[in-house]
């Protein structure tokens, strides 16, 4: 007698791994296609309209990549910030301040280009790096839990680009209600529209994963996010290096920000960060937190997003969008449970 | 074996009682690992069973079949005469079967009648604090179990902890407790109490299985004995019938020798001292937790330190290795002044740490077994070079260890909490004695080790010793100290209370001085 028994795993094997996810994935749009349908669209039409829309032309691929690359800064972020164990919920802020910061380097430096915009660059990763300091030295030095503190930082943020984006730096001009005026220099294109904000954030996603495992820090750092307790025994500076992750995590999504101003919007304005720090979040709990795989759930959300676009034009609100993703998470979550587990044939023994 | 009627007789039950608990041929296999092998085992009512076996042997995990948090691989569970299959430990609670773990698992931040009632389906869905805590403290009466159930339970002593752990399990109805390595974290007072409250727990008909490694415990507590081997059961033996040799064979299968230790280093030439303590004192959170500490350790010594735990023992370890910094005094190792150097300096000069508590402080029980074996190499050559990590060469080190501390592992890249208790402490004690160039301060090393561990590490404690190492031995038992120790201090509320040498010693002075007798005052 054969009897069929699970049996868990301590490790899921990779390809399992895999597999399941993309089996999530598609379940979950099976599952959206199912409601669409019931509520009396036609899914097979709408789902050829995004893919065609999406892939179908290089403008559609032009899109997707603008939206595929904040999405990578602010998931290497969030993911840079889980390796140690925080919780980086303020993305989005960081990403505005970013912005706000480069922007006001291109409105009141002027120089060569070569200059102004590696100095963008850099106000851009300061401003987010400056974003997150409080929270951070309140996890390093008072214990308080990062969760809200760069929560509440973001909606400041956000104001704070309306404000000025409105008021003190509004376009001169009279042409523009609610946005700066447009900036004089540009991330340069590469490929129709598409920056160059993109191949810099795949580099630091490769980086950031040599990083990880290839260098001493990485190792440190790993340890420290898994048992402070145990990185503190072998003397390793765990307050340092919280810091310094924080504000690394802080810096990457501020340089998004800056990538977006200076190269797909061109003007800063209110909203400019169009969730994608939060959607950040997302990207790096799919990832589990590995820069590796923030690229490829980045570019997945980004598919996503560009087809909650297209959607948008076909009479369906983004909540369509928002509902799908929430779905991928859920099934990704039993998706990777599942893959623990193995099936055992087993020869059941005589009592 | 014996058959069955007798079995029930001998245990003064009537004839035909069936089992509380009866496993047939339960195997279970981990990737690379036979954790268990068609074991078969009855424990019946009134009965105080203990599992044994060396290190790895598969004893937790075949607790953890019964709870239901493994799923076992061959057999059959039977309880109280019937087949079972517990998806989780609530439904073996729910069976009567409860587990109090090697690793604890309360949740720390929460009072202790919160744990109590966490999870239960029991507790009434809209409750107030005050009654949770009435509730607790009746329970915690009539099952006699002192506890305060207004305490938060990081604020509890580990004999404590595991007190509210039983009472979790009792509440609940249990018929069938099952304690993994229960004493292993206690003072000996705080052993006593617990074997009193098992033994009025079997009293009532219910039945108890007790795994540990302390042979004259076992033989102390137990009614019937079950070893295991490899993970299959090599024999269950009437407590009476055995003998601690006869176990000790029974759990490695040949006749271990046990190295004669006795021999104590030659008498130490006038060295200068390795390590000076001059007037450390450590404050903590309410109180001082180390008083005006002095003393001078040599090379080529093991100092041991007696006393219960909790009297300032681990505060001592954390100063010496520079994990906490004294709040006054001054420490200094070769002459140096080394009171704010810190963990990693202190390491580095050769300070080997053994932890009191491995997973909390000593591990990362999450990560792999590789990234755990280096932890204390990671940062020099071959590993590290100008910031670069080197993960080939963590693996080749981390192979290294695991078969010098004889750990059978068969995948490094698996979470170190896989690995079994006693095995985990190996580990842990063989990566500290690379480093311990100069001194070694082991906390409590045996604890979860079986004998034939125990005895490999001492055996090598003393090769440190002699080759000119000063070792800081701190452990409650006093037999350990009196044969391994050059030298005993006593601590008691954070000071020491004398140091003799051990030949000149003898288990009353100890004794008084654990209870606090200054040397100088005694009779
Ligand atoms: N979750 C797991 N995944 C893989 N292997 C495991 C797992 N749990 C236990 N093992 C392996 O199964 C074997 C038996 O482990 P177990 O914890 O049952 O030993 P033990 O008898 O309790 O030993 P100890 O006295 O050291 O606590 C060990 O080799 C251990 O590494
Ligand atoms: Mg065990």
């Amino acid at each position: 007698m054969t009897s069929m028994r699970l049996q868990r795993m301590p490790l899921a094997p990779p390809r399992v791994a895999f597999v399941l996810r993309v089996l999530s994935v598609l379940l979950a749009i099976v599952t959206a296609a199912l409601v669409l349908w019931a509520s009396g669209h036609n899914p097979l039409a709408l789902g050829a309209k995004v893919i065609s829309s999406t892939f179908g032309s290089s403008f559609g691929l032009e899109d997707l990549s603008l939206l595929f690359s904040p999405l990578i800064y602010c998931g290497l972020s969030v993911a840079v910030a889980l390796r140690i164990g925080a919780w980086n919920i303020g993305a989005e802020g960081q990403f505005n301040f970013g912005a706000l910061c480069a922007t006001g380097v291109a409105l009141f430096v002027s120089g060569p280009v070569w200059v102004i915009l590696p100095l963008m660059g850099a106000a851009g990763m300061i401003g987010g790096a400056l974003w997150i300091l409080i929270p951070t030295l309140a996890r390093a030095y008072a214990d308080v839990s990062e969760l809200i503190t760069t929560l509440l930082m973001n909606f400041v943020a956000m104001l704070l680009v309306y404000w000025l984006a409105t008021g003190p730096w509004l376009d001169p001009s009279g042409m523009a209600l609610a946005t700066t005026s447009r900036l004089p220099v540009s991330v340069p294109a590469f490929w129709g529209i598409v920056h160059w904000g993109l191949p810099i954030a795949i580099l630091i996603a490769i980086a950031l994963s040599l990083f990880v495992t290839y260098t001493r820090w990485g190792y440190e750092v790993r340890i420290a996010g898994a048992n402070p307790g145990a990185a503190r025994y072998a003397g390793m500076p765990v307050r340092t290096q919280l810091i310094g992750i924080m504000l690394l995590s802080g810096a990457l999504a501020g340089l998004g920000g800056m990538m977006e101003v200076a190269g797909t919007v061109g003007r800063l304005q209110g909203g400019i960060s169009n969730n994608y720090g939060y959607i950040g979040i997302m990207v790096a709990v799919l990832a589990r937190a590995a820069p590796v795989g923030v690229l490829a759930t980045a570019f997945f959300m980004a598919v996503l997003l560009n087809g909650g676009i297209v959607l948008q034009s076909q009479g369906l609100t983004t909540h369509t969008v928002l509902a799908v993703t929430g779905l991928i998470l859920l099934y990704a979550a039993i998706g990777d449970e599942a893959a623990h587990y193995k099936i055992l044939r087993t020869k059941a023994k005589d009592g | 074996m014996r058959d069955s009627a007798s079995v029930q007789q001998r245990l003064g039950l009537t004839p035909g009682t069936p089992p509380l608990l009866s496993l047939k041929s339960v195997s279970k296999y981990f990737p690379g690992v036979v954790a268990n092998e068609s074991v078969d085992l009855d424990v019946y009512p009134g009965e105080i069973h203990a599992l044994l076996g060396e290190n790895g042997a598969g004893k937790s995990t075949l607790m953890n079949i019964v709870t239901g948090i493994y799923k076992m691989d061959a057999g059959e569970l039977i309880v109280d005469g019937r087949t079972r299959d517990f998806a989780s430990p609530t439904d073996a609670i729910e069976a009567g079967i409860g587990m109090v773990h090697q690793h604890f698992k309360l949740v720390r931040a929460f009072t202790v009648a919160e744990n109590i009632h966490l999870g239960w389906p029991e507790t009434p869905k809209r409750i107030s604090r005050n009654s949770l805590e009435t509730r607790t403290a009746q329970l915690a009466t009539d099952l006699g179990l002192a506890v305060n159930p207004k305490t938060v339970v990081a604020d509890l002593s580990t004999g404590e902890q595991q007190r509210v752990e039983i009472l979790r399990v009792l509440a609940r109805d249990a018929k069938l407790l099952i304690l993994d390595e229960p004493t292993a974290v206690l003072t000996p007072q705080e052993a006593r109490e617990l074997f009193t409250a098992l033994r009025a727990f079997t009293a009532r008909g219910n039945a108890v299985i007790f795994i540990s490694h302390k042979l004259e415990e076992v033989l102390e507590i137990s009614d019937r004995i079950t070893v295991l081997r490899n993970g299959e059961k090599v024999a269950t033996e009437w407590t009476k019938d055995c003998t601690e040799k006869s176990l000790a064979q029974l759990m490695v299968g040949r006749e271990i020798v046990l190295t004669e230790t006795h021999k104590k280093s030659a008498a130490r030439a006038k060295a200068a001292p390795v390590l000076s303590l001059s007037d450390v004192s450590l404050k903590g959170e309410q109180d001082t937790v180390l008083k005006n500490i002095s003393f001078d350790l040599y090379p080529g010594e093991i100092l041991g330190i007696a006393g219960v735990a909790g009297n300032g023992q681990r505060e001592l370890t954390y100063v010496i290795s520079g994990l906490s910094q004294a709040s006054s005094g001054k420490i200094f190792l070769d002459g140096e002044d080394v009171t704010r150097a810190g963990a990693r300096a202190l390491a580095q000069k050769g300070i080997g740490h053994i932890p009191e508590d491995r997973l909390h402080s000593g591990m990362a029980p999450t990560l792999s077994i590789t990234d755990n074996a280096v932890l204390r190499e990671y940062g020099a050559p071959p590993l590290s070079r100008k910031g670069w990590f080197s993960p080939r060469g963590a693996a080749n080190l981390a192979r290294e260890i695991a078969s010098i501390a004889e750990v059978m592992v068969p995948d490094f890249n698996m979470p170190a909490r896989n690995l079994s208790g006693g095995n985990q402490q190996r580990l842990v004690a063989r990566r500290e004695m690379r480093i311990a160039e100069r001194i070694l301060i082991a906390a409590y090393p045996s604890r979860g080790l079986d004998v034939g561990a125990i005895n490999t590490m001492m055996r090598y404690f003393l090769d440190l010793r002699d080759s000119g190492v000063a070792v800081v031995l701190i452990s409650e038992e006093l037999e350990e100290l009196l044969s391994f120790s050059d030298r005993i201090a006593v601590m008691f509320h954070g000071e020491i209370m004398g140091t003799c040498p051990t030949d000149k010693a003898d288990v009353e002075t100890i004794g008084l001085m654990m209870g606090g007798t200054r040397q100088e005052d005694l009779p």
